[in-house]
C-alpha cells in the first residue's frame, strides 16, 4: 500500500492534467501555437509532441529544484524574477534536448527535429505548466506527472482539433467563419464540454 | 470616401492589410496571437488595465532589444534571445505593475508572468529575416495598439455581458450571458468578433473596389 499510494498520486495528478486541468480547453495556454499548428499543416504533430514532453518533463524536474533552492531565500519580490528563472530552466532542457537529439538522431532526423524544437520550448504550455506547479506547491512527483499529463493533453488537444478542422472547415460556412473564427467556437464547444465535465473552472 | 482616397486604398490594398496590425492585420482577431491572456484572464475592465500595462511596457523593448541582440544569432537560437530578454525585462514590469496596481495583479493570476513566452511577444524570433531596429520600435508599437483595441473590447464585451458591469459598476440588472466569464466563453465570443472583423475587413474591400471602378 506505501508504494502504491505515491503511484496512484502520480496516475491521479497525470489524468488531472490530460482531462479536467487540460492546458488548452482549461486555461487556454498555448491556444495561440495551437492553431498555428492546425492552420500551417506543415508541422509534424508526433515529432512535435514527442519535443514539446521531452522539453516539457526536463523543464519542471529543473524547476521543481530551482524553486526550491529560492524558497531558502527570503525577498518578497520573488514573482518578480520567477518567469526569468523558468525560463532558464526551459532554456537548459532546450540545449539537452538538442543535445540528445544531435547524439541520437542522424544529420537529416536532428534537423528535422531543432526546426520545431523553439516552438515546442518557448510556449505557454511550458511555462504556464512550471508557473503552475511552483504556485501550487507541488511535490517532485506531482510536478513530474502534472508536468507529463500537461503535455501529453496538450498534444492530445492539438490531434483534436485537428482532426476536427477536416469536419468544420467546409463549403457549407459561411466565408467569414473559416480558418481562426470557427477553430476558435469549436476550441470553445470542447472547453465547455470539459467544464460540463468538472462542474468549475480552474483557479488562474 | 473621397475619390483619391479610395484610389488609394484601391492600389494599396494588399500591402494596407498586410500592414495595418491595428485593425486590418489585428494581432489577435486576425492572427490569433495573445488568446491566452484574453480568452481566460480579461474577464473585466480591470484586469485588461493590468494585462494591457504589462504588454504597454513589454512588447515594444522586447522586440527592439531582442532585434539588437540577435543580429549575430543562429537562427534556431533566436528563441532563447526573445524570452530571455522579455524575461529580464519583465522584472521591471513587475514591479511597475506592482506600484500601480498593488494587489490588482493577482487578479490576472499566471497570465502575467507568462507573457514572456506569449506570441504575441516573441513570435517575431520565427521569421528566417532579421529585424532593423527602427522596424521592431515602429512594428513593435503598431502591434502593440493592435492588441489593446482587441484586448480592452473583449474585456468591456465579457464584463458588460457576464456580469452586467463596466469597471466594476453595474449597468445592467442582471447578466445577458453568464456563460461570457468563463474560459469557454471567451473562446466562443472571441471566434464570432474575428468573424466579424473579416466581415468589415471583406465589406471595407468590396467598397473601396467599387468605388474605384465607379471612377
Amino acid at each position: 500500500m506505501t508504494i502504491l499510494r505515491p503511484v496512484l498520486a502520480f496516475f491521479v495528478y497525470a489524468v488531472a492534467a490530460i482531462a479536467a486541468q487540460n492546458a488548452i480547453f482549461t486555461r487556454a495556454l498555448g491556444v495561440s501555437r495551437l492553431v498555428k499548428i492546425v492552420d500551417d499543416g506543415s508541422v509534424e504533430l508526433l515529432k512535435f509532441g514527442v519535443l514539446l514532453t521531452s522539453v516539457q518533463f526536463l523543464s519542471s524536474l529543473l524547476g521543481y529544484f530551482a524553486n526550491r533552492l529560492l524558497a531558502g531565500f527570503s525577498f518578497s519580490y520573488k514573482a518578480a524574477f520567477q518567469p526569468l528563472v523558468l525560463v532558464l530552466c526551459s532554456v537548459v532542457a532546450f540545449f539537452v534536448v538538442l543535445l540528445i537529439v544531435a547524439l541520437l538522431g542522424g544529420k537529416i532526423a536532428a534537423k528535422d527535429y531543432v526546426e520545431l524544437l523553439p516552438m515546442a520550448t518557448f510556449n505557454c504550455c511550458v511555462l504556464g505548466t512550471l508557473l503552475l506547479t511552483t504556485l501550487g506547491g507541488y511535490t517532485l512527483a506531482q510536478t513530474l506527472a502534472f508536468s507529463l499529463g500537461s503535455s501529453v493533453g496538450y498534444v492530445l488537444a492539438v490531434l483534436l482539433v485537428n482532426e476536427g478542422q477536416r469536419k468544420i472547415q467546409n463549403r457549407n460556412l459561411p466565408a467569414t467563419f473559416r480558418g481562426l473564427p470557427v477553430t476558435l467556437v469549436y476550441i470553445g464547444i470542447l472547453a465547455l464540454a470539459i467544464y460540463g465535465f468538472t462542474g468549475h473552472t480552474p483557479a488562474i | 470616401m473621397k475619390q483619391e482616397r479610395s484610389l488609394y486604398y484601391a492600389e494599396n490594398m494588399d500591402r494596407l492589410m498586410h500592414r495595418d496590425r491595428f485593425f486590418f492585420n489585428n494581432p489577435v482577431f486576425m492572427q490569433g496571437l495573445g488568446l491566452a491572456p484574453i480568452v481566460v484572464a480579461a474577464t473585466n475592465l480591470n484586469n485588461a488595465l493590468v494585462l494591457g500595462f504589462a504588454v504597454l511596457l513589454l512588447l515594444t523593448p522586447t522586440r527592439v532589444l531582442a532585434a539588437l541582440l540577435s543580429r549575430g544569432n543562429y537562427l534556431r537560437f533566436r528563441g532563447v534571445t526573445y524570452a530571455l530578454t522579455a524575461a529580464v525585462l519583465y522584472i521591471g514590469v513587475w514591479f511597475a505593475a506592482n506600484a500601480l496596481f498593488g494587489v490588482g495583479i493577482q487578479a490576472v493570476g499566471l497570465y502575467l508572468p507568462l507573457l514572456v513566452v506569449e506570441p504575441i511577444i516573441i513570435k517575431r524570433y520565427e521569421r528566417p529575416q532579421k529585424e532593423r531596429v527602427p522596424t521592431a520600435l515602429r512594428k513593435g508599437l503598431i502591434t502593440t495598439c493592435g492588441f489593446l483595441l482587441a484586448l480592452f473590447l473583449v474585456a468591456a464585451l465579457r464584463e458588460l455581458l457576464g456580469a452586467g458591469s463596466l469597471f466594476g459598476h453595474p449597468v445592467t440588472v442582471r447578466p445577458a450571458l453568464p456563460m461570457a466569464q468563463l474560459t469557454c466563453g471567451g473562446f466562443v465570443l472571441i471566434g464570432i468578433l474575428a468573424a466579424f472583423w473579416r466581415w468589415i475587413r471583406n465589406l471595407f474591400k468590396r467598397v473601396v473596389s467599387m468605388e474605384a471602378n465607379a471612377k
